[in-house]
């Protein structure tokens, strides 16, 4: 059996590149990630009240983003997905590009395991995850992180989806220290802010 | 036909009374008008979803800016969502309201809606406050009275429509 964190040495970590997409935009939209590795590690990226750390089932982070950007439609919604976590919703992404939200992406973090289980591939490992979110959202609108700058981010049409290969963490992400209450009351005052 | 578009502009009209700021949902033939005038509202989005759980999220997603969102799915559905309500709705005290309707009753004996109708009395009504009404016989303050529920309780509320045998009026269902 190969060794992911060897075979992807030279990608990026999870943590770097949601810190890395986060900075696309001019101001911190608000991050939806979904439930474990995801939310680990948006929250060692840099914890923000506008972060929403969900514990629901995986792939739920693309609908509840969805929720959240039809009501707050004048603030910037970042899902944050596993590749294994989006393919367990991968309908979510033909309800976006219905409901066609102005301020909706998603960033696909792709190291082709689950990575609790810190070994066990997904399904969707031989999948070209490019070519499906541009098959949904269109060429222009689906692109790898790598190949993106603040200034082409923001002439990007939304709903749009980025791409970003990472290698396979060595370990799980910190805990996340804190309770739903305490996560949903401090991301509810933020959102009230905005 | 008649009977079906009041059945449906009556919930709709309830729904639009508790001041939504979205709702979503998947079809289901007791709910089809009511969804169509959700779809044409000027007042909130409607939000239609390829699966039943994604309702669960979109809802959730709302609820926790602090905004009121409605789910419109049939039993089945939600018994496909229970991880997501259980997970999400519950864990999180989220107060949105999920209208069901809840097919195979004893005035609605399709054969493939009785085992959906048994699964929900099992799965569902254990971990969620239901209530139950009859489809063509329910407040008119029915959705906002939900809302209140649900906020005070810090919790989703269940609101269960059902075919009841000797109502007088249509019950809006379509199949």
């Amino acid at each position: 059996m190969s060794e992911p964190n060897t075979m992807q040495s030279n990608l990026p970590s999870q943590k770097d590149a949601i810190a890395a997409a986060l900075a696309l935009y001019p101001t911190r939209p608000f991050a939806v990630s979904d439930i474990g590795s995801q939310s680990g590690w948006l929250k060692a990226s840099g914890h923000d009240a506008r972060n929403l750390y969900v514990s629901g089932p995986m792939g739920l982070a693309t609908s509840i983003a969805l929720g959240l950007a039809a009501v707050r439609p004048d603030d910037q919604v970042l899902a944050i997905a596993g590749d294994g976590a989006l393919a367990m919703n991968l309908t979510s992404l033909a309800t976006i590009v219905g409901a066609k939200p102005k301020n909706l992406s998603i960033l696909l973090v792709d190291n082709r395991v689950y990575e609790f289980t810190a070994s066990v591939p997904t399904p969707t490992r031989e999948m070209d995850w490019l070519a499906v979110g541009r098959a949904f959202f269109g060429a222009d609108q689906c692109m790898r992180l790598s190949d993106l700058t603040p200034e082409r981010w923001a002439g990007v049409a939304r709903p749009a989806m980025i791409v970003a290969d990472i290698a396979a963490a060595l370990a799980k992400p910190p805990a996340l220290g804190m309770t739903p209450a305490m996560i949903r009351m401090e991301f509810l005052g933020a959102a009230k802010r905005s | 036909m008649a009977g079906q578009a009041a059945g449906g502009d009556r919930l709709f009209r309830s729904i639009q009374a508790a001041k939504p700021k979205l709702v979503t949902g998947v079809p289901d033939g007791m709910l089809a008008q009511t969804i169509m005038a959700c779809a044409a509202s000027p007042d909130f989005p409607y939000i239609a979803c390829a699966r039943e759980e994604e309702c669960i999220g979109v809802a959730c997603g709302a609820a926790m800016a602090g905004e009121r969102a409605i789910v419109m799915v049939q039993n089945a559905g939600l018994l496909n969502s229970l991880g997501a309500f259980a997970t999400m709705g519950l864990r999180y005290g989220l107060p949105f309201v999920i209208i069901v309707t809840n097919r195979g009753a004893l005035a609605d004996p399709n054969g493939y809606d009785i085992e959906k109708r048994e699964a929900f009395d099992a799965g569902v009504r254990p971990m969620a406050r239901v209530f139950d009404f009859d489809a063509s016989d329910f407040p008119d303050d029915l959705i906002p009275a939900a809302f209140k529920w649900a906020e005070a309780a810090r919790k989703p509320v269940i609101i269960a429509l059902e075919k009841r045998l000797g109502s007088l009026a249509d019950s809006g269902a379509a199949a």
